[in-house]
């Protein structure tokens, strides 16, 4: 039987009443206020001393009060499992506003899974009747009807692989991968699906396009409409059932498959396929020794940096580590373990920004807050939907970070965050190029390949 | 004592003051402040939260709610948990400050700084570092970074540089307040309209040490200069560990009692047990026998001196002195010598215990689900026995025996905190708790010892226990706060 908000919020009592109202998720570093920065900047949203500790919740940033921050959130929670407060559209305007980034979490010393607890706080309000806001009802509506949050008509999902010469790859029936490509790449950043599909071409993986995939859920599982969400699960997991991996260029697609849909699968199901993000391939082929980049004068010497997807970098850190907590015997001793994998997960994009510098001659210069501490972009969590003033100036604010180490690129992995960040540097004039690392190794034909992968590195982790 | 529930009409009153964007009575916004943890488990929901930005706000806000008998709770950060929230029902008015949270200014000669409520620790400690790196802040040792230096000037916390200087009330030196009765009063120096902020004590009496513990009962503090101290490069952690409380206790007197020099130098002498660090971990996810620390290394108690110097060779010096005299005391005077011996830390290990602010003490939730600090003043030759009566008493209700004690001004005071980890979904847990709470608060009252932040329920007796004195206080808040609107519940008030 599908699982309701108030179960998960159920489950989650015990971590919901860990928490002391420290506010230590407020900030990026909270644990460092003499962190060495590069000092204060003047951007276009005000300025920021990018040292020590910094205020990182955008939703928090953007609202003041306290129940916008974090820690508010929790005690909301608390308040409703204790009876204190009951669900209203009050409460819904509260939680909803909130990019359920995982910066807070990533901060919690408590290890206090906030995301999964907020997201749980917002199904349940929608359980108890109180109505979506117009903006995500319509999306809601749109999904039903299409399959996807943007309108687009079904059929015409994979009209960029045809239109760009790969509909081979469509419903390719002895494929044992797969390509999930999501609605924002299939509708709006085609040039993302383009480019991913090209990569796997050009490295000879033989994948399908399923013509029956249809949207995640991620929006759905974000703003409390489980119910949604967890019919297009179902779709998706049919559809997919006969694959053995699943590939993603879309942080928020991947994080959906391989984090929402085991937790609100029937107990003791499992996902039945492998899941992976494209940009894993990529560093794992750099590290092996199986492709390299070619020269490019257009890119020598460009500031590029390079923005961390909530949803595959943090997301997937929390979750690994709430994993690992599970499973210890002994945490004094694993601590450490847990760390050492985080930081080689955060390392992975790196791999591949690195190896561009080394042989591209781009000049990679990270930002202020990264990897855990990394700022939202701000379209996460139904807020580009549903406040798309908020959503704009939280990537406007990210936007005015790469402006503060003088980047030329800013890079990220996520299409709904390059959405984000390119309207926000058009809308805001922050002059930088928004680039996918992967679309950038396409589409300036960067790709040398020295050895063909093989079999064992396209379906392996 | 009688109060208004506020209603609409008086949201309208906030408002007016404040603007739309600074008032509210929206239920998930009075629901976000609550907090039961950290110090304080009854606490209540607001009515309305105010967030004001200026000291005439606070003055209109505090005389309307004295005319129409609303209660007033302030808060700068709030991390004082269920002790930031009201503590009766109508709850009223929350004052949150955080807004007001400018740094003034810095005066390296005079050597202050002048804050607003809402400036945190992690703020002041970063800015200072960036623009005046040869001096720091008396920040709160163990407070999260959002904590504030007002908060805890409030609090008369326990604060990194207290075990050398003396108590955290003793490190601020001028305030502004606002009075429920519509007065704003400056004192110390400030008392003069032209003066720098560098004489506690003023045209005297001090009236500022009246706020100091008056947890917000008696008026709002607007602005303070708080002393800044040396923040010297040559710093380092000395450490023993022990078996019992009593050697810690002793061998740390004898260092405090050198008064000059060393013990000056000792900034943060804190010490504990071993549950201390096996309580940050999940209960099921770390053995709980001490067989396993004192094989990690980590001693049954210890005492660590973090040692602040001029020069490497004044740190050397202290360091030497320090274990010179522990080895004298484990050779001489120990009651259990043969345990005693140096702890000797990675380099790492003591880059953690000097960092400041940090976390350190946030994940004692982890253990279960919730805690609470309940923190007591002892003289300093009485904190072993308190850690032995008080460590009995969580044993038998089969609470971790998590014990913290640290120095207050060269050991002239103990500040003995024991921290109760539980699980806080619990209603036995909690009963569990407030029974501790009452056994061991008649014990320690009986031995006269202090509350250091009394909860409005428990810890109470001690004002009636101090009748004249209570008696004073209530005249006191009488004058400043004539209908009483100020925090009501906090110090047995009204
Ligand atoms: C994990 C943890 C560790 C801690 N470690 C330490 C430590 O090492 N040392 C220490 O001293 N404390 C410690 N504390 C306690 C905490 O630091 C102090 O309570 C904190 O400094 C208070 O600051 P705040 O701004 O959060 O105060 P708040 O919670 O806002 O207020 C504290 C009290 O003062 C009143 N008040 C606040 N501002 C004003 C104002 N402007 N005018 C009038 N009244 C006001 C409030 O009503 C309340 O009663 C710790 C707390 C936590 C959660
Ligand atoms: S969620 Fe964690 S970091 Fe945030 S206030 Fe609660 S305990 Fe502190
Ligand atoms: S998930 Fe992000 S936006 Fe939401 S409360 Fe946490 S830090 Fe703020």
């Amino acid at each position: 039987m599908a699982k309701t908000g108030m179960d998960r919020l159920n489950e989650l009592k015990k971590e919901i009443f860990k928490c002391i109202h420290c506010k230590a998720c407020r900030f990026a570093y909270s644990g460092e206020p003499s962190r060495k920065g590069i000092g204060e900047f003047k951007g276009k949203q005000g300025t920021v001393l990018y040292e020590g500790m910094v205020d990182s919740c955008p939703a928090g940033i953007e609202y003041g009060w306290e129940a916008f921050w974090n820690a508010g959130k929790i005690w909301i929670a608390r308040s409703i499992l204790s009876g204190d407060l009951e669900f209203t559209e009050e409460v819904r305007d509260v939680i909803l506003p909130c990019i359920t980034c995982g910066q807070c979490s990533a901060q919690c010393e408590n290890k206090i899974p906030t995301v999964d607890i907020i997201e749980s706080l917002r199904a349940a309000c929608v359980e108890s009747g109180v109505p979506l806001i117009d903006k995500h009802a319509l999306v809601d509506g749109l999904v039903k009807e299409r399959n996807n949050p943007y309108g687009g008509a079904a059929d015409e999902r994979f009209k960029w692989a045809k239109d760009a010469g790969l509909d081979k790859f469509v419903n390719n029936k002895d494929a044992k991968i797969a390509y999930y490509v999501g609605c924002t790449a299939s509708y709006r950043q085609i040039e993302v699906a383009i480019a991913t599909a090209k990569l796997f071409e050009q490295l000879g993986m033989n994948f399908t396009l399923i013509e029956d995939e249809v949207c995640c859920g991620s929006p759905f599982f974000r703003i409390g409409e489980v119910n949604t969400a967890q019919t297009l699960m179902k779709k998706n997991l049919e559809a997919f059932k006969n694959v053995k991996k699943v590939y993603f260029s879309c942080a928020g697609c991947y994080r959906t498959f391989t984090i929402d849909y085991p937790k609100w699968m029937a107990e003791g199901e499992k996902l039945p396929f492998k899941t992976q993000h494209a940009f894993e391939l990529v560093a794992k082929l750099i590290q092996d020794k199986k492709i390299k980049f070619k020269p490019n004068a257009e890119l020598k010497g460009k500031v590029v940096t390079y923005h961390d997807p909530c949803h595959t970098g943090r997301h997937f850190a929390i979750d690994m580590e709430q994993e690992m907590i599970k499973e210890s015997k002994n945490l004094m001793f694993d601590s450490r373990k847990i760390k050492q994998k985080i930081d080689e997960w955060f390392e992975i994009p790196r791999i591949i920004l690195k190896k561009l510098e080394e042989d591209v001659g781009i000049v990679f210069k990270e930002m202020y807050r990264i990897k855990l501490n990394s700022m939202c972009c701000g379209a996460g969590g139904g807020v580009r939907a549903g406040y798309p003033d908020f959503s704009l100036r939280t990537a406007s604010l990210r936007c005015d970070e790469a402006n503060a180490v003088g980047a030329d690129i800013l890079t990220t992995e996520c299409p709904f965050c390059w959405r984000n960040l390119s309207d926000s540097n058009e809308l805001y004039e922050h002059d930088l190029m928004v680039l996918g690392i992967l679309q950038m190794i396409t589409e300036y034909e960067l790709l040398d390949i020295l050895q063909k992968p093989t079999e064992a590195d396209l379906l392996g982790k | 004592m009688s109060y208004k529930a506020p209603d609409e009409k008086d949201l309208e009153a906030m408002i007016g003051i404040v603007g739309k964007n600074y008032a509210s009575n929206n239920k998930a916004i009075t629901a976000s402040y609550l907090a039961k943890s950290v110090m304080g488990l009854e606490s209540q929901i607001p009515d309305i939260v105010v967030r004001p930005k200026y000291t005439e706000e606070i003055r209109k806000i505090l005389i309307y709610c004295s005319a129409e008998k609303i209660a007033v709770s302030p808060i700068s950060g709030g991390l004082s948990g269920g002790f930031a929230c009201p503590t009766i029902k109508p709850a009223g008015v929350l004052l949150d400050l955080g807004r007001m949270n400018r740094i003034l200014e810095i005066d390296e000669a005079n050597r202050y700084a002048i804050v607003e409520p809402g400036v945190t620790n992690g703020g002041l400690w970063a800015y200072m570092e960036k623009y005046h790196p040869d001096w720091a802040p008396p920040i709160a040792d163990g407070a999260p970074p959002a904590a504030t230096v007002m908060g805890d000037a409030i609090d008369r916390g326990f604060s990194l540089y207290t075990s050398s200087v003396g108590p955290q009330g003793d490190n601020f030196m001028c305030a502004e307040i606002v009075f429920p009765n519509g007065d704003v009063v400056r004192t110390g120096s400030w008392a003069l309209p032209f003066a720098k902020p560098f004489y506690k004590f003023g045209i005297g009496p001090d009236m500022w040490s009246f706020l100091m513990g008056s947890q917000g009962a008696l008026g709002v503090v607007t602005k303070a200069a708080v002393k800044i101290y040396p923040h010297p490069k040559h710093k380092t952690v000395v450490a023993w560990g022990m078996s019992n409380p009593y050697d810690m206790q002793d061998l740390t007197l004898e260092v405090g009692h050198q008064e000059f020099g060393i013990s000056h130098n000792t900034v943060m002498v804190q010490g504990g047990n071993y549950p201390l660090v096996m309580t940050r971990w999940p209960k099921d996810k770390v053995p709980h026998e001490y067989e396993f620390f004192k094989e990690i290394g980590i001693p049954e108690w210890w005492m660590n001196w973090e040692c602040w110097a001029q020069t490497q060779e004044e740190l050397d010096y202290v360091v030497k002195r320090i274990n010179s005299m522990a080895e004298d005391f484990k050779k001489n005077r120990a009651k259990d010598g043969a345990a005693m011996k140096p702890w000797e830390l990675h380099p790492k290990q003591i880059a953690s215990r000097m960092k400041k602010p940090n976390k350190i003490a946030v994940p004692y939730s982890f253990w279960d689900a919730g805690f609470l600090f309940i923190t007591w003043y002892t003289p300093w030759n009485e904190c072993a026995e308190f850690a032995e009566m008080y460590n009995a008493e969580m044993e038998k209700r089969d609470i971790p025996p998590v014990m913290w004690i640290a120095s207050i001004e060269r050991c002239r005071q103990a500040i003995c905190m024991p921290i109760i980890c539980f699980d806080s979904t619990k209603d036995e847990d909690f009963e569990k708790v407030q029974d501790l709470n009452a056994v061991t608060t008649e014990y320690s009252l009986k031995r006269g010892w202090l509350n250091y932040r009394p909860d409005p329920f428990i810890h109470i007796q001690a004002y009636y226990q101090a009748g004249m004195y209570w008696k004073y206080l209530r005249a006191f808040k009488k004058l400043v706060d004539p209908n009483m609107i100020m925090h009501p519940g906090r110090l047995a008030l009204p």
